[in-house]
């Protein structure tokens, strides 16, 4: 049984998304746009497009890439982030290059690692790689270093190594924090995925985007548009179901993602 | 003692960073990459000054920053406003937190091309897409701030004869401003990025269309230079507002 | 060591005349500095020398900052001395081991462990076969007296809880020497007095060594065989008075004894005094 509070607070987001379209539909329909079309014209493009075998393939072939640099980046950067978080000295040793690294926009690095590499998955890849690394690492260094020295004394009483400690005190106490990096992450990922492929042009879904914007296909736009903000959407929400379950044990969070970094 | 601990920890830090260029030179001089793909450090430091005193790059680097600034700007005003709207009633609550949910983890970037077919190709499309961008984070944090304000230091204020208007301005807000900073930074940061990479898409100025210009013509170091300008105005901008932060925070522990 | 002269050293008896028992651990001028700010340095600890004899419930008494719990600490292994030495069974400590178990203040329970999880870590961690330390583990919890919570999570429990299932999870593995660091600190009183109790029934069946750090007067004397003084900046033992009251010991009759009364005034007099000769320094 669900109740009725509950019900309200589940669709909620949906009657959101309902509002936002509507709000979309009555603007385009006020404005009378050509380049504008309205929010139901919109949605009628979407079944096209997923229906058309190469643009599916491409934008498959995007997520595959983006979940390969998604992946990669969370196993290299949660050790480190941990690593740093209960070492002065490795902190020491790499906060420095982090904070030059962090505001450079790592989309921006396709042209250059584009003509060292070329075009192919490699180089897509690993600038998905570097978009994701950096909040992952930061909140991993941020969690490692919040966790109470009293509770590693305690599980160093009763014998744990000082990898043992990290393994299996320091990371499971990291992880709610760790995790919203990864949420952070993920959604970075996407934004990377995306951003990239306007910039090379080549293929994936934010080609299709562009090419449908140079012909004037105006309906393909806004579907492109509405088909990557529900994955955005959808990503982030099951990766929320994921982490509410393996950290049912921690302190009730904010609900809502924080960090941007 | 302790400021020779910092030197140390300084040396440590910057080894990393001597070690990348150090790296990079091994890899021009050593031939393993050719300096068409790859310029060495020193060419492209110089070139960085040569440009930076430039008139013609001064002139990308100011419609940069007009973007950034604006898009920031409006982004700050919208963000904390709502934030605190959102905290200090539970009916604007009840709408916004739903709608913040479904756009907050949107890409804004896949906006850009719409934001284009309606405001067109100059300055509007680009504003608005840093202020779409660094909105949420300024907003979340304003709305966390705001909204886990001790209530007792509430209670105190209206002991003290406070109004409730009065209070949202004279207590909430200052109480969330560590908080507010925090989303400030956050969104400046992404504001350079996201001004950037619009320029890169579709621009005719700025420091993203510089980079772009030198891809086209395979002017390698002409690629890098924009690139280090960007994340240097990053990082001046985050150090800006890193010593504002710590001036309006002077009272609170550990800002 | 120095031990500072006092009208009430009639009670600082020769250990020889308790029945004799063996040193556990030896704490052999230790001292411990402590960098503060950039040139200033801080004495924690200046030549501390004490013996603990195996079996003996011993309580580090003192105020605030006098650096009790950094003695502890270094008996744990935890923080290590910036000279002299301490010594479990006579071997030098260098480190945290399984030989002394810590229950500290803030609890440090394992957050993503249930409350048998907790308990059970230390076991498994000793090789004990999962069945055997969830059996194990299980007796300790109903010991503590917490049957029924095994499954609930360190959030949904209280203070006086959590303490009781550190307290547990510490006993699981089995120390020789248990070090409690103002364990009832954070407790409001009511919590406390019955942990005294239900701690002073656990320790009466197997007599494990306790070292037992605490700012309470009442507490010491109530729980103690001795009670070691400290005194603060530097920290050094102040004095070591043996508390001869017969055990096992009832609160409710304890209060109403004139003897426990005296332990009580005489050492809360003992410590206005070095107040006041510190104030007037």
């Amino acid at each position: 049984m669900i109740s009725p509070t509950a019900l309200t607070r589940r669709a909620a987001p949906v009657l959101a998304c309902i509002g936002l379209l509507a709000v979309w539909q009555v603007a385009s329909l006020v404005l009378k746009n050509d380049s504008f079309p309205t929010a139901i014209e919109a949605i009628r493009a979407v079944p096209d497009i997923l229906g058309d075998k190469e643009a599916l393939i491409n934008i498959l072939a995007s997520l595959r890439r983006m979940a390969m640099g998604f992946g990669v980046a969370v196993l290299f950067s949660i050790p480190l982030g941990l690593l740093m978080g209960r070492s002065r000295a490795v902190a020491a040793f790499f906060n420095p290059l982090l904070m030059v690294i962090y505001p450079v926009p790592k989309a921006a690095l396709m042209p250059i690692i584009m003509l060292w590499l070329g075009v192919g998955d490699v180089t897509k890849t690993l600038v998905i790689f570097l978009g994701v690394s950096l909040p992952v690492i930061y909140h991993s260094f941020e969690g490692a270093k919040a966790v109470e020295e009293k509770m590693l004394w305690s599980g160093a009483a009763m014998g744990l190594s000082p990898l043992q400690r990290l393994v299996r005190i320091v990371l499971p106490a990291a992880l709610p924090e760790i995790l919203t990096g990864c949420r952070t992450g993920l959604v970075l990922a996407l934004i990377t995925m995306i951003t990239s492929e306007m910039i090379a042009r080549q293929s994936g879904a934010g080609n299709i985007l562009f090419n449908a914007l140079d012909m004037g296909q105006y309906d393909t736009v806004f579907a492109m548009i509405i088909i990557v903000g529900a994955m955005g959407i959808c990503l982030d929400a099951i990766f929320e179901r994921i982490r509410a379950r393996l950290v049912r044990w921690s302190e009730p969070q904010f609900d809502m993602p924080l960090s941007f970094s | 003692m302790t400021s020779r601990l910092i030197s140390a920890n300084l040396l440590l830090g910057l080894a990393p960073i001597a070690l990348v260029i150090a790296a990079w030179q091994g890899l021009v001089s050593f031939g393993f990459a050719p300096a068409t793909l790859l310029p060495p450090p020193g060419y492209v430091f110089s070139r960085l000054l040569q440009q930076l005193v430039s008139w013609t790059f001064q002139q990308e680097i100011a419609a940069t920053l007009v973007r950034l600034f604006a898009g920031f700007a409006i982004a700050v005003v919208l963000g904390v406003s709502i934030g605190i709207a959102a905290a200090a009633n539970p009916a604007i609550n009840a709408v916004v937190r739903p709608i913040v949910r479904v756009l907050a983890p949107l890409p804004k970037v896949a906006l850009y091309p719409a934001l284009l077919l309606l405001l067109g190709f100059g300055h509007g499309s680009k504003i608005a897409l840093v202020t779409a961008d660094a909105l949420f984070p300024i907003l979340l944090s304003t709305y966390y701030g705001a909204s886990t304000v001790e209530q007792k230091l509430i209670w105190s204020a209206m002991a003290a004869g406070t109004s409730r208007y009065e209070i949202l301005f004279r207590v909430i807000l200052p109480a969330a401003m560590p908080s507010i900073l925090t989303g400030c930074r956050i969104g400046l940061v992404i504001s350079c990025i996201v001004v950037f990479l619009a320029e890169m898409i579709t621009s005719t100025d700025g420091l993203g269309h510089a980079l772009v210009t030198a891809a086209r013509t395979f002017q390698a170091v002409d690629m890098f230079v924009p690139l280090i300008t960007i994340s240097l105005l990053g990082l001046i901008l985050n150090a800006l507002l890193g010593a504002v932060r710590s001036y309006l925070l002077r009272g609170f522990p550990e800002a | 060591m120095k031990v500072v002269p006092s009208r009430s050293s009639e009670w600082v008896k020769p250990v020889a005349s308790q029945k004799p028992a063996s040193a556990i651990i030896e704490i052999d001028r230790v001292s411990q500095v402590f960098q503060t700010s950039a040139r200033k340095d801080h004495l924690a600890l200046s030549d501390i020398s004490l013996t603990i004899e195996e079996g003996a419930f011993v309580s580090i008494l003192g105020p605030s900052g006098c650096g009790k719990s950094t003695l502890l600490y270094i008996v744990g292994g935890f923080v290590s001395p910036t000279s002299g030495a301490a010594r479990i069974k006579g071997q030098a400590i260098t480190g945290p081991g399984p030989d002394r178990g810590p229950v500290f203040q803030e609890f440090a329970l394992f957050p993503w462990k249930t409350v048998l999880g907790n308990v059970m870590y230390g076991p498994r961690q000793q090789g004990v076969r999962a069945s055997e330390a969830d059996a194990l583990s299980r007796s300790l919890i109903e010991m503590v007296g917490l049957k029924g919570y095994e499954n609930f999570y360190p959030k949904e429990l209280s203070g006086g809880m959590k303490q009781r299932v550190a307290l547990a999870r510490t006993l699981a593995y089995h120390p020789e020497v248990l070090l409690m660091d103002e364990p009832f600190g954070a407790l409001d009183a009511h919590t406390r007095t019955r942990l005294q109790n239900d701690l002073l029934n656990i320790w009466e069946r197997d007599r494990k060594t306790v070292l037992f750090v605490t700012h309470s007067v009442d507490e010491a004397v109530f729980l103690s065989d001795k009670v070691v003084m400290m005194s603060k900046s530097p920290g050094r033992i102040r004095q070591v008075i043996d508390i001869d009251l017969p055990r096992p010991r009832r609160r409710s009759e304890l209060l109403l004894d004139p003897r426990y009364q005296k332990y009580v005034v005489d050492i809360e007099r003992m410590f206005d005094e070095s107040d006041e000769a510190g104030s007037a320094t």
